[in-house]
């Protein structure tokens, strides 16, 4: 176990707590032929999630810290891969769904430690255009589709 | 014999061609999933769960339920099947209810009996899957009966139970899976509350307004979540598989393991019908009985056929009883049933006593495809074991992104909104780093699930009892079920301060 990480998100928690309650008090408190209102769930839940916080807190005192294992963590390799998503997600509908992909498969592949490139480029055009073709066109579903300005 | 003819319905329905392929599929990806480590049964349904979504668009609301249910459950299923496969040639087990097939199978298969093993796992799996089934469907009408004479008391309080017995089962520390509960709750309140129409936390976002989408969040924690960790982890170091060769039992392996698969049928189910118990704890109890009933308990742990008959039986039956709460009482009793709940809830089909009389086809349709699908799955893992071990094969390098871009195209086909995008790879973030840190994801995906009806009945218990909260003790239905709710807490409890080792249930 990882002191740092449970106490740091105990707090976390705490203030997510505190937050559902400060803001379930602007909610009205009570709904119409019922004294019950839709404050009063959000309240009571943030009130627990703070004392269960509070206890996790406590916790963190009485327990002693586990040996880490030796993994080696590739920090490298995963915050590359991570913005490669975020990047593909943002971009996805202003380039269309099979251009994003293909270059978010392609350097995905390559990342992780694909040795060719035209191996990568092959199954990174076969995914993004086989889901798209099947997807839009026999399926009649909606994705982004090619940018205007490619004139296609 | 009412349960028999609406079996027969159900049949009509399930040998539809088209829901034949669904099962197929279902299957077959579900073993796959099972086969390779790092994906497991929860992963696997998540990450189809937009995919079944988009492929069954076409289809009428209750039809496209049916299908989509029948292909997220065989990948359910199809999971306990081929996670043994890895257990026994790699001695790595590829879901966490197989763990102990491995102490025996590997074994095995390092003196050569890896096909018997392989072939033994598959045939208790099958046989346990039937059972399950058969009791599931003499006691499905019988036990919504008496759930449909519940009232909104009675409702919020078996629902509370059940949050309680998986928080209390969740994992290694209790407060963990409690917060993760109570934010699964939590976050189930953004969005228009359903009784008055106030808006809730949205703060005048429009994504906000539907509330955060059960479906993205379930795909980033699960699926993404563990994408991330093998993307981080991976040693990248290659593992040794062992050939097989001969596939089926001799008659001795045969007549050794019956009793045991039959043991490990009864056990897997009772156990799975408990909420918070799931296929895990199924897996390592039935082994253990095992063991004690042994006349020759020292065989165990160098190669016992039973060790690896009875927990494959025992999960596969749990998944079968697992069902039950989840379409009797509407109450998932795991994470994968959790995922299940919301795709059934996708649909607009409420899973509970209501789920016979208003959705026959959805029910009995799922029902009858269970039993094709494990007799799919039994004629494919006989012939086929040497392909699916394959599976094992596949490069990381291609398999990782590609799922990412699964993941993807499932969460946008389905909300195409880039705000889900992003709410996707937040939750394979915070899914990464939750789940190394012991807090368990399957509370926080049961509360979310379960958060809207709990409120729900909660609200319109106090309603008839003018804000009276004793109403949920001066029921007695409802006051039983909150006493067990406790005790499920308190036991583990004073347990563990009395020094006891708890056994407790990885995500199953």
């Amino acid at each position: 176990m990882n002191k740092t990480f449970d106490r740091t998100s105990s707090i976390l928690f705490a203030l997510i707590g505190a937050l559902f309650v400060a803001e379930s008090r602007n909610i009205s408190t009570s709904a119409y032929g019922s004294e019950v209102g839709p404050n009063l769930f959000p309240m009571g839940l943030g009130i627990i999630l703070i004392l269960l916080s509070l206890r996790l807190f406590w916790e963190t005192f009485r327990y002693r810290e586990s040996v880490t294992s030796a993994v080696v963590f590739r920090h490298k390799r995963f915050l590359l891969m991570l913005l490669a998503t975020v990047l593909y997600a943002w971009f996805l509908e202003d380039i269309g769904y099979v251009i994003s992909t293909f270059f978010f498969l392609l350097a995905g592949f390559r990342l992780m430690g694909s040795a060719s490139w035209w191996k990568s480029a092959a199954v990174a055009l076969a995914f993004s255009g086989g889901v798209y073709a099947v997807y839009v066109h026999i399926l009649k579903g909606t994705l982004p589709g090619f940018p205007t300005w490619l004139g296609l | 014999m009412e349960a028999l003819q609406y079996l027969a319905d159900g049949f009509t329905i399930a040998l539809q061609w088209h829901n034949l392929v669904y099962a197929f599929v279902g299957v077959l990806i579900g073993t796959s999933v099972g086969v390779l480590p790092g994906i497991g049964p929860m992963s696997g349904v998540a990450l189809l769960l937009p995919v079944t979504a988009s492929l069954t668009n076409g289809l009428s609301p209750e039809q496209a339920a049916a299908s989509a249910l029948i292909l997220l459950a065989g990948v359910y299923y199809g999971a306990m099947y081929g996670g043994s496969t890895t257990s026994i040639l790699l001695n790595t087990p590829g879901e966490s209810s197989s763990v102990v097939t491995t102490l025996d199978g590997y074994q095995m298969a390092r003196q050569g009996r890896a096909g018997a093993a392989l072939s033994i796992a598959a045939i208790g799996s099958f046989v346990a899957g039937i059972v399950a089934l058969v009791a599931l469907v003499f006691l499905a009408q019988p036990l919504s009966e008496v759930a449909l004479t519940f009232g909104p008391a009675e409702y919020f309080s078996l629902m509370i139970l059940g949050l309680c017995a998986v928080s209390g089962l969740g994992g290694k520390s209790m407060t963990k899976a409690l917060i993760m509960t109570v934010f699964g709750l939590l976050l189930a309140t953004i969005g228009i509350d359903n009784v008055s129409g106030v808006a809730r936390f949205t703060y005048d976002i429009p994504d906000l307004y539907q509330g955060l989408e059960f479906l993205t969040i379930a795909v980033g924690l699960f699926a993404l979540g563990e994408v991330f960790k093998t993307i981080l982890e991976a040693d990248g170091t290659e593992a040794q598989l062992i050939k097989v060769d001969r596939i089926l039992p001799t008659k001795a392996d045969l007549k050794r393991s019956a009793a045991p698969i039959a043991r490990g049928s009864l056990l897997g189910f009772f156990i799975g019908l408990l909420p918070g118990a799931g296929a895990t704890l199924a897996s390592f109890f039935s082994y253990i009985v095992e063991k004690k009933v042994s006349r020759q308990p020292e065989r165990f742990g160098k190669g016992a056929i039973e060790g690896v008959a009875a927990p494959e039986s025992a999960n596969n039956a749990a998944s079968g009883g697992a069902m039950i709460p989840l379409l009797t009482l509407g109450i998932p009793g795991s994470g994968t049933t959790a995922i299940l709940m919301g795709a059934l809830l996708m649909y607009n089909v409420q899973p509970g006593p209501l789920l016979f009389s208003d959705h026959p086809q959805v029910a009995w349709g799922l029902i009858a495809s269970m039993f094709i699908g494990n007799v799919m799955l039994l004629i494919l893992n006989l012939p086929l074991v040497k392909v699916f071990a394959k599976i094992i094969e596949t490069p990381p390098q291609y398999l990782i992104p590609l799922i990412i871009a699964i993941s993807v195209f499932g969460v946008y086909a389905v909300q195409i909104s880039t705000f889900d995008l992003m709410l996707l790879i937040a939750c394979g973030v915070a899914g990464y780093l939750l789940a190394k840190n012991d807090f368990p994801l399957a509370p926080l995906v049961l509360g979310l699930v379960l958060g809207p009806m709990i409120e729900n009945n909660m609200r319109r218990a106090l309603t008839t009892s003018n804000g009276d909260f004793l109403i949920f003790l001066q029921k007695p239905l409802s006051a039983i079920f909150l006493a067990c709710a406790l005790l499920w807490l308190v036991v583990p409890m004073i347990l563990k301060l009395r020094g006891r080792q708890v056994v407790v249930n990885e995500e199953a």
